[in-house]
């Protein structure tokens, strides 16, 4: 059954929409020979059951340079990162895979012994997106392994990870927070039990079993004091050794306090102590600490510029090719970039022509056409025959290294005082001054009651609602519009997002549609079967924009014979008996037009009459003006663009004294920090690594990225194209969950200010202290998260994208 | 009543056997990855047979 979405065929493996004559086979349809050629290996080894879990699973098969990449892994260096352990011809290795994506990608990579029977044994590990081969290495290269893992589309990568996963490593919750909160939770429930007949009064017979009770508690409260609070004792000492006030230091406080005091009741047979409170207060406290990292820990943003080379490339000494390392070449090397290929470094075309696409750097997928002698920058990716550059820069002082490290420069970000800082800070002050007058207080009274109602105060006054609130509210944050397709770095991002009052857009790339063009004929609009004669013509020619228009115009005509192609001029040839050219003005006969900036003309001519020719320009997004148009509502909104001038959609959409055009990413750069030296808190939506600088200097980086797997400069958010629509929303949704947290901090001081009443009058019990402990944290965490569902729902963000 | 302190240990011990099961959960890695085996689960796990016609035909 062909996979019909209203009008648009999509591929049965992918999931892309498919271009005019795509591929059929077996009445299903495929966007090109890549998914094909997978579903066919699939197939054949009876793995279909692949396409029955999710729907178009696959990752489209792309071929970036991968022959070239492959011979990467008969080095033995690369070999040595990735293989685990090898004897008798078994081989273990872990790769990073950064594709995989949803169930279908897990079995797949689990079956992968039905393809070949050299694998013995594939284990994926889906957090971290790893997948552990075991194979028989006497029948299998490591490099046949790899080839397989492309064929289906599932190239690893080489980014820095290797080896398998022992400890603590990479995103995710780190294992010892597990026992941390196990032991916590184990001693919660335990110490509960045993505070039952306490709290329940078992008269003056049961005081034997009493007793042992109080020191059962005391043994099962060790573990939380010495183990499981570890975390917060360490955080408290060192803020102590800078002489900073931080969150953890009154927590500590409270927790020395809980412990010391119980210790003392239970020693001296004053009564029970409060080891249940020590418990579930570490309890309810690690449990925020798990949401925080289970919630923060899923993406990792910091990819390395060799995500996004090729570490490998094709040195030419005479007439011999042999693979070089990237970072080994010299200036006058001789370097050979075949299609779909990066270029590595800053380099002078030698031989063949070049049509080099910048998206990488600058966002702009229109490639520009280069000729023998022209420099090319690196990053740019030959789409074409093979090109011969000459080495013009080693490369490290490439221009792209340049680029790539202005961005990593600056991870120390102009520092923002976090909410949850200035509020410890008059917390612990006012703890500790609370604590010092209770006891002064009752020292001229009641000697006797000093050491109760101090400890009683700094146990009360322990912040643990407090410590909540903000995990929480961020943590639901970060969740919900991580589903729909906004990734933040960590809650500090919300809180700069919401305190942000001005945005600056990018245009090529971020406003307009990276992959997309929209094509217009100028003239009066020739028949279907003249625009067929075109399409057909186009096929022919190995020129982008030919590409183009082939995968614009419709319809079916004969075959193009006797084509020519005439470098920088077009491409004329013979369909169905008539003579069609296109190409420049020149070569068709026409006369040249004037074009706005970032469009291109492409003529055409049939028989020797010109008639017209077709515009091909970038497309605005969809629902680009409802994006701007709200977020202007929210903040102030300005335009930056390379291009010298802006189409008429996006310009419209803007004021004119907030463009501003003909930007070399340096001059991004400074129009923030001007904005900022106004006393403007900004936030940067860009794309391309011509933003980065940019991305940096804001106090907001959000990255448009236009596939999962695409490659985007670390920054603060990433922002998926689905959910570009959503933008002003999360904006609103941030700066709710601010005021959220501000509601939460109050009820938890109101907790705080009840127990300390209790406290100085000298009537904490440990009953009360019981109830009040896990009250108050219940009801924050209950509140905040009611709170900041409901927020979403109203804006629309609660349900997945 | 002193057959309660009896009862106190062996529920203790049980805990304390639970407590250990899940520390050995935790350490073979067993809370990193909660989507894996969930999925695992799902495919059959049939012996690699063609289920293309041309090769089963003669």
């Amino acid at each position: 059954m062909p996979q019909q979405v209203g009008e648009v065929v999509r591929c049965y493996h992918c999931g892309d929409a498919c271009g005019g004559d795509h591929l059929k086979a077996e009445d299903h349809d495929f966007c090109c020979q890549g998914c094909h050629a997978v579903y066919g290996l699939l197939q054949e080894s009876g793995l279909c059951d692949y396409y029955a879990l999710s729907e178009r699973p696959g990752a489209k098969v792309e071929q970036d340079g991968h022959a070239m990449r492959a011979e990467l892994f008969d080095l033995p260096e690369v070999r040595d990162r990735l293989v685990e352990y090898s004897e008798d011809g078994i081989t273990r290795v872990t790769f990073h895979i950064p594709q995989m994506h949803c169930s279908s990608c897990i079995w797949l990579l689990e079956h992968l012994q039905r393809i070949d029977a050299a694998v013995l044994r594939s284990r994926v590990r889906f957090t971290s997106k790893e997948l552990t081969v075991t194979f028989r290495e006497e029948r299998m290269s490591l490099r046949a392994l790899v080839e397989l893992l492309r064929r289906l589309g599932y190239g690893p990568s080489l980014d820095g990870r290797g080896k398998a996963s022992t400890g603590d490593r990479g995103p995710g919750v780190p294992r010892i927070l597990y026992l941390r909160l196990g032991i916590a939770a184990f001693a919660f429930g335990n110490i509960m039990l045993f505070s039952f007949p306490e709290y329940l009064g078992a008269d003056a017979s049961d005081d034997q079993l009493k007793r042992g009770f109080q020191f059962l508690s005391l043994v099962f409260a060790l573990p939380v004091v010495f183990f499981s609070s570890t975390d917060y004792f360490r955080s408290a000492w060192a803020g102590l050794r800078t002489r900073q006030v931080n969150i953890d230091q009154p927590i500590a406080l409270g927790i020395i306090a809980l412990f010391a005091r119980s210790v003392w009741d239970v020693a001296t047979g004053i009564g029970p102590g409060y080891f249940d409170s020590l418990a579930g207060l570490l309890f309810f406290l690690l449990v925020g600490r798990w949401y925080q990292a289970y919630t923060y820990g899923a993406l990792s943003f910091d990819r390395g510029l060799n995500d996004f080379l090729p570490l490998v490339v094709l040195r030419r000494t005479g007439d011999a090719e042999e693979p070089v390392a990237v970072g080994d070449l010299r200036p006058g090397d001789r370097i050979v970039v075949r299609d779909q290929e990066l270029v590595p470094v800053d380099a002078v075309l030698v031989a063949g022509e070049g049509h080099i696409d910048n998206s990488f750097i600058t966002g702009e997928p229109l490639p520009v056409r280069r000729a023998a002698g022209e420099v090319v920058k690196a990053g740019g990716r030959q789409r074409g025959a093979a090109i011969e550059l000459q080495v013009l820069r080693a490369f490290a002082d490439s221009h792209l290294k340049r680029l790539w490290e202005e961005h990593a420069a600056g991870t120390d970000r102009p520092g923002m005082p976090r909410l949850i800082d200035a509020v410890a800070r008059r917390f612990t002050v006012a703890v500790v001054l609370l604590a010092v007058g209770a006891g002064l207080y009752w020292w001229g009274r009641d000697t006797a009651q000093v050491w109760p109602v101090v400890t009683a105060v700094l146990i009360v006054a322990c912040p643990c609602a407090l410590a909540l609130s903000m995990p929480f509210t961020y943590g639901h944050t970060i969740r919900l519009l991580g589903r729909r397709g906004l990734f933040l770095r960590d809650a500090e991002v919300v809180e700069r997002i919401a305190s942000v009052d001005t945005t600056v857009f990018d245009k090529t790339g971020t406003l307009t549609e990276r992959g997309a063009h929209a094509v217009r004929f100028v003239g009066p609009a020739p028949d279907p079967v003249t625009l067929a004669r075109v399409r057909s013509l186009a096929h022919n020619s190995l020129h982008p924009l030919s590409a183009v228009l082939f995968h614009h115009l419709r319809g079916h005509a004969g075959h193009a014979t006797e084509v020519a192609e005439e470098v920088g001029a077009g491409v004329r040839g013979e369909v169905d008996g008539h003579r069609v050219r296109i190409g420049s003005a020149s070569f068709t006969g026409g006369e040249e037009r004037p074009r706005s900036n970032g469009s291109a003309h492409v003529h055409v001519s049939v028989d020797g009459a010109h008639l017209g020719h077709f515009e091909i320009s970038k497309r605005a997004r969809t629902g680009m003006a409802t994006v701007v148009g709200a977020t202007a509502c929210l903040t102030d909104t300005y335009l930056l663009t390379g291009d010298l001038s802006v189409d008429k959609d996006v310009a419209d959409v803007f004021a004119p004294h907030q463009v501003r055009t003909g930007c070399s990413p340096v001059d991004k750069a400074v129009f923030v920090r001007g904005l900022q030296a106004k006393g403007r808190r900004v936030l940067m939506v860009g794309d391309g690594l011509n933003d980065a600088g940019a991305l940096r200097q804001s106090d907001v980086g959000i990255t448009v990225s236009e596939t999962s797997a695409a490659l985007t400069p670390a920054s603060d958010a990433i922002l998926d194209v689905r959910a570009f629509g959503d933008l002003p929303a999360a904006l609103r949704l941030a700066r709710s969950a601010r005021r959220i947290v501000r509601a939460s901090l109050l009820l938890s001081l109101g907790y705080n200010i009840t127990g300390v009443a209790f406290a100085v009058s000298g009537q904490l019990t440990p009953l009360i202290a019981a109830i009040l402990m896990p009250l108050s944290s219940v009801t924050v965490v209950g509140f905040v998260s009611l709170a900041v569902w409901l927020r979403a729902r109203r804006l629309g963000l609660s349900t997945r994208n | 009543m002193s057959v309660i302190f009896l009862l106190i240990a062996a529920s203790t011990i049980v805990a304390v056997v639970f407590l250990a099961a899940f520390t050995w959960a935790v350490r073979s890695g067993q809370y990193e990855d909660d989507r894996s085996p969930a999925v695992r689960m799902l495919g059959d796990d049939r012996p690699a047979v063609p289920t293309n016609p041309s090769n089963n035909t003669k």
